[in-house]
């Protein structure tokens, strides 16, 4: 038997309670909550440096935070020794920014990994999910290259194959969009959203482009200052009122994230204080 | 010297280093039992970090060999004891030199390219790549290149020696003229299996798991910047050397 509690199907697939982080003495989450949906596609967004990849971190069980809890499917992840937290993460595909395919090994062989570390299956069947896994991201015929003859489009594609190998619940996209051309861009969002429509995976995804949000995405939660400061559907929320959804979503550069780092009196600094003048 | 220095700053750091590396070393060994499924990768490693250097240690070995023969004559001449040229250049080789510029080359060579491929897997995420794939990289990256380390450097370390012992006999018997028989047979009267040829191999395979703990300690832990991955390779070359030769000191007052 499983100890594992069954999680109820109304319950959010990820929970997150005053979840509390500092690093380097900085505040990145001050009693943070939110809430995932199970099969929705949930974007995270907010100006650089608010934690939002750390969120995904303390998801996945990659850092522990200083308080606070982060359920995901019914097992609270800070507490997961590594044998529960490595089976957690089985049932999790992760897309990295950068999308760290291992370089030692060609497309196909990316791909096959997770399951020749996992699954003690015959080669054929091997082959055969790997190849339907790259069909589905338009990548069957490039099985031979190396990493390093990908694009970044088709780099970020094959992870994203390598993440569904297991048909995950969960995938967690991390800049998916950065440094892609519109082709690519179009391309990536067309997979996140059949990903989320064909199998029922649940996404979050960290992301600065609000145009391509607002295609895929069913709700957005905007981060600052360690917390959730506004939520909802895209359109709602680039509509918003607050100064936060103005000052971002209008792209504006000052206003609660102010222009400048904080500092001292600048007078002073430059030596123009009062004896001087 | 500066104020961290004389506050023990400096030293404070070392020792927590060497303390993290001793950690490093028992969760390698805790993840061998693991690391045994990946036999395939041990193998690739053994070729990379041993057979991809055989080129070096066979040059290296045959020059040492040719050059402590032609010095040994000199100073064997002196004393009339030129007969004895064979012993004294293999009991050089196999109880000192064979294993300690074997560990040196070995560190130049294959310690710091596992340095700079697993520094480069941190820099490019793809040993958290592995850990979000539930797949150690303790056991799947850094136990097999260990393995392979401590395996290659003893097989290493005897070719150094037989091509040391090579040259010697070039040097010895076909360019100075000592006779062939009095070359080989002092030397095989005088070298013992037991204390010269066997403590040799002890001392190559502690010095092999210094310099590859060396090695993926610092690649493990290196800061995920180019500049980091630099800095990471340098100190395994300048770490593995100063090791190599402390331990070499300590084992030679064990094994004598």
């Amino acid at each position: 038997m499983s100890d594992v509690p069954m999680p109820r199907p109304d319950e959010p697939l990820v929970r997150v309670r005053g979840l509390s982080t500092r690093l380097g003495g900085k505040v990145i989450f001050d009693a943070l909550d939110l809430d995932i949906p199970r099969g929705s596609i949930t974007a995270l967004m907010g100006p650089s440096g608010t934690g939002k990849t750390t969120l995904l971190k303390h998801i996945t069980g990659q850092m522990r935070p200083d308080a606070g809890e982060v359920w995901v499917d019914g097992r609270n992840v800070p507490e997961l020794g590594r044998d529960a937290l490595f089976a957690l993460r089985e049932c999790i595909g992760y897309l990295f920014q950068n999308s760290a395919l291992l370089t030692d090994f060609d497309v196909f062989e990316n791909v096959a990994f997770p399951l020749r570390q996992h699954a003690r299956l015959p080669e054929e069947l091997v082959r055969n999910i790997v190849l339907t896994k790259l069909q589905a991201v338009g990548l069957r015929g490039a099985a031979r290259l190396l990493p390093s003859e990908l694009s970044g489009g088709m780099a970020r594609r094959v992870a994203l194959a390598r993440a569904i190998v297991f048909d995950p619940m969960l995938i967690l996209y991390d800049e998916p969009f950065v440094g892609l051309d519109p082709i690519a861009l179009n391309q990536v969002l067309k997979l996140i959203r059949t990903l989320n429509q064909t199998l029922g995976i649940t996404s979050v995804l960290v992301a600065h482009e609000l145009s391509a949000v607002r295609r895929v995405a069913d709700r957005v939660h905007l981060l600052a200052n360690g917390k959730i400061v506004a939520a909802g559907a895209p359109d709602e929320l680039a509509r918003g009122e607050s100064d936060w959804t103005k000052q971002f979503f209008g792209g504006e550069a000052d206003g609660p994230v102010p222009f400048h780092y904080p500092a001292g009196d600048y007078a002073r600094e430059l030596g123009f204080d009062g004896g001087a003048a | 010297m500066n104020g961290r220095f004389l506050r023990g700053g400096y030293l404070a750091d070392a020792l927590a280093q060497v303390g993290a590396a001793g950690l490093f070393f028992f969760s390698i060994l805790g993840a061998l039992p693991k690391s045994l499924r990946y036999v395939r990768e041990t193998v690739r490693q053994v070729w990379f970090v041993g057979a991809m250097s055989l080129v070096i240690i066979m040059t290296c070995g045959l020059f040492v060999g040719m050059v402590l023969a032609l010095q040994l004559y000199h100073t064997l001449s002196i004393f009339g004891g030129t007969e004895a040229l064979g012993t004294v250049v293999a009991l050089s080789l196999l109880r000192e030199l064979g294993p300690v510029v074997t560990a040196l080359l070995f560190a130049g060579r294959a310690g710091t390219s596992i340095t700079a491929e697993i520094g480069l897997m941190r820099a490019t995420d793809q040993l958290a790549a592995m850990e979000m794939m539930a797949v150690d990289p303790i056991a799947y990256v850094i136990a097999p290149r260990f393995l392979a380390g401590v395996i290659a450097m003893p097989l290493l370390a005897c070719v150094f020696n037989a091509l040391g012992i090579f040259g010697g006999h070039l040097v010895g018997v076909t360019w100075l003229g000592i006779d062939n028989g009095t070359f080989w047979g002092n030397m095989t009267a005088n070298v013992d299996l037991w204390d010269d040829v066997v403590n040799g191999v002890w001392k190559s395979l502690a010095f092999g798991a210094v310099v590859t703990l060396i090695g993926v300690f610092q690649g493990y832990t290196t800061p995920p910047t180019s500049e980091g991955v630099a800095y990471a390779t340098t100190r395994t070359v300048v770490f593995s050397s100063i090791v190599v030769l402390a331990l070499d000191f300590v084992l030679t007052a064990f094994l004598m």
